[in-house]
């Protein structure tokens, strides 16, 4: 079953299941199987943005006003969103589009992984502003204990899944042995592990960036960093359109809309993808701890944090099926979130960190004396 | 011309909607009820809401993945009576 990069047989993508039936060759969308992934393109493509439209150099003045644990919650957040973006950039990519059977979807990941390749690119814009040389706090996330257990428990998923699928496609199915290891290949394993694959990948977008999210918008709304906060706005913008795919494609094989056997699979390791989400939180949870070892910042402690993390899951866990399993997290414990979640579409007051459509052509930051020279009351 | 159905939510007490003035949500939000919400167009899936009775329109297409029984108070609005668990 190797690879073509132009599988001459004619196939139709209409019957095609959305992964590891027959792979793409004609990149068409006249016709769709599952239309929503070409309208998903459509609305990342119109959220298009480049971190350098985005003036963060108000950030290195108020980066120099934090204490010294608030320094450490704002630096960690960065680093942890730079290991997210680190994986989600290259990883659906690899993973997946080896695999991948209908166009539209084929053309959704590559939009995908394209726009996590931008976040990523924002990091270090936002660093390169706040240290001449942001060497070290890029080197630290490969050595730092808390990130490489988030890194490893992430990106174990991806990786099982695209060695088995390049073992299927090199061997075929049936036992193969690697290195003195022997593995059992077959489709059906392929898809159980692509099935947790997609929901630790729906956990990572829809559960793990919020604790971020919390502590930069936490920031803005003290009018502290609000560069950085408009550049995470952005981010926190494309990944509801993220997750909501990663949502679909769990929910199409839920409710027996594509492959059967996904269905059966999907009912066989509800279990296991419970507990996929339920780890994330625990591991979310104790990020707040260790963000939080050295005091809290005003507005925001790990409790909070906490609470919103479960409030968050239960959000997330509703959406594709599973019961809340917080329930006496029901009310938003950081109301305040929300602006910075909105998706609008109307500008406001360009100067309000929270509006995101007034992009191109910045205000001028540089405020001289001068300037108000000819201003007389 | 209004067009004013009742809406029950969380077995609370009926509240009129007038279906001619903006979302669902932002309905009711004018009841002053907590909502869930983020992107407020259809796309993100936050404020999902389970319908027990009832008819809704949507006035944009959700992106989100609409579950059945469920429905995007921020991208609707009622064409009847409701009642709805949020």
């Amino acid at each position: 079953m190797s690879y073509s990069t132009f599988n001459q047989e004619q196939t139709n993508p209409l019957t095609e299941p959305m992964f590891l039936g027959n792979s793409v060759n004609v990149a068409r969308y006249d016709q769709q199987k599952h239309s929503i992934f070409e309208k998903l393109i459509e609305k990342q493509i119109s959220f298009f943005w480049r971190p350098e439209e985005i003036d963060v150099s108000r950030d290195r003045v108020d980066f120099n006003k934090l204490t010294d644990s608030e320094k450490h919650v704002f630096i960690s957040n960065l680093k942890y969103q730079t290991l997210l973006d680190s994986i989600q950039g290259r990883s659906p990519n690899i993973a997946l589009l080896p695999i991948v059977s209908i166009p539209e979807l084929e053309t959704w990941i590559e939009t995908w992984s394209f726009f996590e390749t931008i976040h990523s690119r924002s990091y270090t814009h936002i660093l390169r502003n706040l240290f001449t040389d942001p060497s070290e706090v890029f080197e630290d996330i490969v050595i730092n204990e808390q990130i490489k257990i988030r890194a490893n428990d992430i990106s174990q998923y991806y990786d099982d899944l695209i060695f088995y699928t390049q073992l299927w496609q090199t061997h075929g199915e049936g036992e193969v042995t690697v290195d003195g290891e022997t593995y059992n290949v077959t489709q059906r394993e392929i898809k159980k592990k692509l099935f947790l694959c997609i929901n630790s990948v729906n956990a990572l977008e829809a559960i793990r960036f919020y604790v971020s999210f919390a502590c930069t918008f936490a920031f803005a709304e003290r009018e502290l960093m609000e560069g950085n906060a408009k550049i995470i706005k952005l981010i926190a913008r494309d990944e509801n359109v993220h997750l909501t795919s990663t949502q679909h494609i769990l929910n199409l094989w839920q409710y027996g809309e594509d492959d059967p056997e996904m269905k059966e699979i999907a009912e066989e390791l509800r279990d296991e993808a419970y507990e996929i989400f339920m780890t994330a939180v625990k591991q979310e949870k104790q990020w707040a701890h260790y963000l939080f070892k050295d005091g809290s910042m005003i507005g925001l402690n790990e409790s909070m944090l906490c609470q919103y993390v479960e409030y968050i899951a239960n959000l997330r866990m509703q959406a594709i099926g599973f019961d809340a399993p917080f329930e006496n997290m029901r009310s938003n414990p950081l109301p305040w979130m929300n602006k910075y979640l909105v998706s609008d579409n109307v500008q406001v007051a360009p100067q309000e960190a929270e509006i995101t459509s007034y992009l191109v052509g910045q205000i001028d930051s540089e405020v001289n004396a001068s300037d108000l020279g000819d201003f007389d009351l | 011309m209004t067009k004013t159905f009742k809406v029950i939510v969380n077995g609370g007490p009926e509240l009129a909607v007038d279906a001619t003035e903006g979302t669902l949500l932002e309905a009711l939000e004018k009841h002053q009820l907590e909502m869930h919400y983020h992107c407020r167009s259809g796309f993100c899936g936050a404020c999902r809401t389970k319908l027990n009775s009832g008819q809704v329109r949507y006035t944009t297409e959700p992106l989100a993945y609409v579950r059945k029984g469920d429905i995007l108070p921020c991208c609707c609005v009622p064409e009847s009576d409701l009642d709805i668990e949020h």
